[in-house]
């Protein structure tokens, strides 16, 4: 359940959470069944909330559970080092993207191929990654929520300390 | 037990999923409905209805399951890039078996490589059952499993060992086979010492520099682990395994816990691994060896590769456990010496007793067994002009001190043999019928004990 705190995110974690990572999102249903999609494009505002888009076709369920509960937890990850961070909070809203989100979104997605692409993948392999999402719809929803708790999920021994 | 329906997408249709290539994601919740959502570094596939994940530190994940057993992972194919949702159940944890063995292994064997072999502890295999596999995005179904029959060229693999009369031919046909056959095009065979402890190189293909001679402890890296334990270790992609222990390794440097590292050591072979695929040679529960295939692009060895190789490093290893049957009943018949060849130049060999090294010229050729046989030659060679050698003879030849292990006689004269073809141009031995030998000398010698 949540704590009803708000979690304030620095200047640092800010341009991290920002950058070439990995998104991923994790919701649960009424069964506790968890749900996990990938998220694009993510923005940080006033330290306090952080917003997201995910495409639809990839994450009806999410959607569904999040107007259903409210719980999210996100991870950030980045391919080049694994440090990893994960956010715990409550969803705002969900909207329609505006430009600014989408630009972000493909801000995002350009990071996130250009850090790969110097991991060996190529740029048409990442681009078809995320083409594969849209493949059936290409429209994008926007996450808006306020992380409660923030954990450093790098990899090892102290994994899931709180921030 | 009423048969489950089946699942959308079958987990075999998309095996590659499941070799650890692309990190897949997971997604717990707790008993109290928050959801936590963290990577894993492979989802092991172990039948068709369920699949293992290793459990090493209690963590989020770990708490969640025991109050929640619904999890989802996320898998990504590293073929396709495309991404699968699998709908999971805790079952139970395996402490012991042939599940657990084999992810001990292979995260013991990367553990040892990359000196975290005592932070990396795996206390149990979690097993889930899958209760539904489908594509993230609706439009997908299953991927197309490639069906190649490779059971031609299996068949000519065992025809060319069939056809070696020597350890030496074994090595070189056989390499050279998982070439031509099965492009496999970057490989080594490595055997044990006379006391098993370390591991050498005997022959290579597919290298910038042979590497023969080159030397590995048993027990300690990847090809060290997979030789003491006798079990295959097969890693997709190495250098992201690398990073995420060096994450691991700083997040130990954090926590002041400094004691618990060891030196990384580095593997042999081709300068950017991804692939390796490390398969021990043994016969009746003895090592013989170890074969290992190398390639620089991830996901190079998959099951399929895995299972070929199993094959093909049983046949190598029956095959010389049986020419090393077959050599050491050949009895040796003593031929008259030739002339010594005249000598056009003039050399100094250089024995050190307290390794066996030996130096030609100040260069050093080789040390241990391999420098004491050597150096036994060049005496007998000097004081007699005598040419003519059989393995029986240096088998029982007392101040050799060969310990009691009779197939390693020849791996060393291989070695030896290997190493004055590449540094020197003026000694050879050459095989001369089964168990017998040649030294070949071109040069006026001086001897000189240290």
């Amino acid at each position: 359940m949540s704590s009803g705190q708000q979690a304030s995110i620095d200047d640092e974690l800010k341009a991290f959470l920002e950058g070439p990572v990995s998104v991923l999102v994790g919701t649960r249903d009424s069964r506790l069944v968890p749900e996990i999609t990938r998220a694009w494009g993510p923005r940080v505002f006033d330290r306090q909330r952080v917003s997201l888009c995910v495409p639809l076709a990839t994450s009806g369920k999410t959607l569904d559970n999040l107007e259903s509960n409210g719980e999210i937890a996100v991870t950030f990850s980045l391919p080049t080092n694994y440090r990893t961070i994960q956010l715990k909070g409550r969803l705002s809203e969900t909207a329609e993207p505006a430009e600014t989100d989408l630009a972000a979104v493909e801000r995002h997605r350009d990071g996130f191929a250009t850090v790969n692409e110097a991991r060996g993948q190529s740029r048409q392999r990442i681009e078809a990654f995320w083409q594969a999402e849209i493949e059936t719809s290409d429209v994008l929803v926007k996450i808006l929520f306020v992380p409660e708790q923030i954990f450093d999920q790098t990899p090892g021994p102290g994994a899931g300390r709180r921030i | 037990m009423s048969a489950a329906p089946p699942l959308a997408v079958a987990l075999e249709s998309i095996a590659a999923c499941f070799e650890g290539v692309i990190p897949s994601s997971i997604c717990s919740c707790s008993a109290n409905g928050t959801p936590n959502v963290t990577s894993l570094s492979i989802v092991n596939l172990i039948d068709s209805r369920h699949v293992g994940l290793s459990y090493q530190f209690f963590n989020k994940t770990r708490e969640n399951i025991l109050q929640n057993p619904f999890v989802q992972v996320l898998v990504i194919s590293p073929e396709t890039v495309r991404q699968y949702r699998l709908d999971l159940r805790y079952e139970r944890t395996e402490t012991a078996g042939a599940v657990f063995d084999r992810v001990k292994t292979r995260l013991d064997a990367i553990a040892s490589q990359t000196g975290m072999s005592r932070v990396f502890n795996l206390r149990g295999v979690d097993i889930f059952e899958v209760l539904d596999c489908r594509p993230m995005n609706a439009k997908f179904s299953g991927e197309e499993l490639p069906r190649v029959d490779l059971l031609p060229q299996i068949e000519e693999f065992t025809a060319r060992l069939a056809a070696c009369g020597s350890l030496e031919s074994l090595i070189s046909v056989s390499l050279d086979a998982l070439s031509a056959l099965f492009g496999y095009d970057h490989s080594f065979l490595m055997v044990p010492d006379e006391d098993g402890r370390r591991l050498f190189t005997l022959g290579s293909r597919g290298f910038g520099e042979s590497g023969v001679g080159s030397e590995a402890w048993i027990g300690e890296g990847i090809l060290g682990v997979a030789a003491q334990r006798r079990e295959v270790v097969r890693t997709s992609s190495l250098s992201r395994e690398v990073l995420y222990s060096s994450a691991v390794r700083s997040s130990v440097e954090r926590r002041g816990e400094d004691s618990l590292l060891e030196r990384e050591i580095s593997l042999p072979g081709l300068p950017q691994v991804e692939s390796q695929l490390a398969v021990p040679l043994v016969v009746q529960d003895r090592l013989l060896g170890i074969l290992c295939l190398q390639s620089a692009a991830a996901g190079r060895f998959l099951s399929g590769d895995e299972r070929v190789v199993r094959i093909a490093a049983r046949q190598m290893a029956a095959s010389m456990a049986l020419l090393e049957r077959a050599e050491s009943g050949v009895l040796h018949d003593a031929s008259q010496p030739p002339p010594a060849p005249q000598p056009a130049a003039a050399s100094t060999i250089r024995h050190y007793q307290s390794d066996d090294s030996i130096f030609i010229d100040d260069a050093y050729l080789i040390k241990g067994i391999a420098g004491r046989i050597f150096w036994k030659l060049l005496q007998s060679y000097a004081r007699s002009g005598r040419v003519d050698f059989s393995n029986k003879e240096l088998r029982l030849d007392a101040s050799l001190q060969l310990p009691d292990f009779k197939d390693n006689l020849e791996a060393r004269l291989i070695l030896l043999r290997r190493r004055l073809q590449e540094h020197c141009d003026f000694i050879g031995l050459t095989p001369a019928g089964r168990g017998h030998f040649r030294l070949d000398v071109q040069r006026h010698l001086t001897l000189e004990e240290q």
